[in-house]
């Protein structure tokens, strides 16, 4: 059994460099996706992660451990991706895999690749409609359905009340759930998920 | 029943406690009570756990290389342990060499000692030899001396060999003698020996002729 994260923290404090390894190693991948899915692009949420780290890493001192150490990653990572969207609004980007969608079709024949379209466009229909939601709810959203999180976890990382993340949640949800209708994605009825 | 879910706030947290798995058992049965009576909120519920698998669909891409270094760490007290083992063979190889050159000095300061002494002892004779000069009449008789002395132990030598090769022989004539009488007792032994079983063997035989022949006569 390894150590746990605040156990992991207090040897960073007290000199052990390693031991933040260990913490990256744990939740890089993880950050990543959050960002990833905050951003849409891929290589603004590996800049984010590093960054996160990064900050973390400088900031541990600081760290009062009132809260997990987990949330207060998300948090810088949540605030890093804030920024980069409020930049994007004053200075806006074409990213390449904005490009991509727009580039030639590619029509696959090999078996299976009917499935395989089907679940592309079906993740494409998804990113877009969390894209239409307005930035606190995709936050909320983001965090419960993609990152787990707790609603109080949740609510630590931005800083809100759990009954805030719970509307915030709720609304989007409903959302989603009208836009993928509107999309023609399915009604209510419940329909088989392809294998991972 | 009248549902008022889209104003009650407090009834959709509920309903995603229990949608995410969060609710404690009160909380269950009071939103497992509600639903049994509110169909719109049944059949909400029910689009909610589908919009979730629909989500699931989206999916972070693998992730490229990135900047953690995921090779094999050296835990610290590894580190430590090797860093000691260096330090030791390193204390070690120091130590010998520094030995080992201070034995070689110690050798270099002997025998430059030695040197010193031998040169110093050999200006010493060569300056008691340049301090006495020789005449050739005092070489002369010197060397007369030199060779009379060098007889007289030659010719003492000789009696002393002669002497020596004198008493070793008398002593192998002696033992020579002891030694042939000794063979001599063993061959008249062993003579005897052969005599002794001759004359049973003679006596046995003529004893067998006796029988034959009286037997011949008795037939």
């Amino acid at each position: 059994m390894g150590r746990s994260d605040e156990e992991l923290v207090g040897a960073c404090r007290a000199g052990e460099a390693y031991a933040f390894d260990v913490l990256v190693g744990r939740w890089e991948d993880r950050i990543r996706g959050a960002a990833y899915r905050f951003l849409g692009s891929e290589d603004e949420a590996r800049d984010v992660a590093q960054e996160a780290f990064l900050k973390a890493y400088r900031g541990l001192a600081g760290f009062k451990q009132e809260a997990r150490f987990s949330s207060w990653l998300y948090q810088i990572a949540t605030n890093l991706c804030r920024d980069r969207l409020r930049r994007r609004k004053t200075r806006p980007q074409v990213s390449l895999e904005a490009l991509e969608e727009t580039g030639p079709v590619i029509v696959e024949t090999r078996p299976g690749a009917h499935e395989r379209l089907l679940e592309r466009d079906m993740a494409e229909v998804v990113r877009r409609a969390i894209f239409t939601l307005p930035e606190e709810q995709r936050e909320v959203v983001i965090l419960k359905e993609y990152q787990e999180l707790t609603f109080l976890e949740i609510a630590q990382v931005l800083d809100v009340p759990v009954s805030t993340v719970k509307t915030r949640l709720y609304r989007g949800l409903v959302q989603l759930r009208l836009r993928l209708e509107t999309e023609g994605v399915r009604g209510p009825a419940p329909v088989p998920v392809p294998a991972p | 029943m009248e549902c008022e879910r889209d104003r009650d706030e407090a009834l959709q947290g509920d309903k995603l406690e229990v949608l995410y798995g969060e609710a404690d058992p009160a909380v269950r049965e009071r939103v497992d009570a509600h639903l049994e009576a509110c169909a719109a909120c049944r059949e909400e519920i029910k689009a909610l756990r589908s919009l979730r698998r629909d989500l699931g669909h989206w999916r972070v891409p693998i992730a490229r290389p990135s900047f953690t270094p995921r090779g094999f760490v050296v835990p610290r007290w590894l580190a430590a342990a090797a860093i000691v083992l260096l330090a030791f063979g390193a204390t070690l190889g120091i130590s010998g060499y520094l030995s080992i050159r201070q034995a070689l000095a110690s050798q270099e300061a002997r025998a430059s000692l030695l040197e010193r002494e031998q040169r110093e002892s050999l200006k010493a004779i060569q300056a008691s030899l340049a301090r006495v000069p020789v005449s050739a009449a005092d070489a002369q008789a010197l060397v007369a001396r030199f060779e009379a002395g060098l007889d007289e132990r030659l010719k003492s030598s000789e009696l002393q060999q002669a002497e020596r090769l004198d008493r070793r022989f008398v002593s192998w004539q002696e033992r020579a003698e002891v030694r042939r009488r000794v063979d001599m007792a063993q061959v008249a032994a062993s003579l005897s020996y052969l005599d002794g079983r001759h004359g049973e063997q003679l006596a046995r035989t003529n004893e067998l002729m006796g029988y034959v022949l009286q037997a011949s006569q008795k037939r």
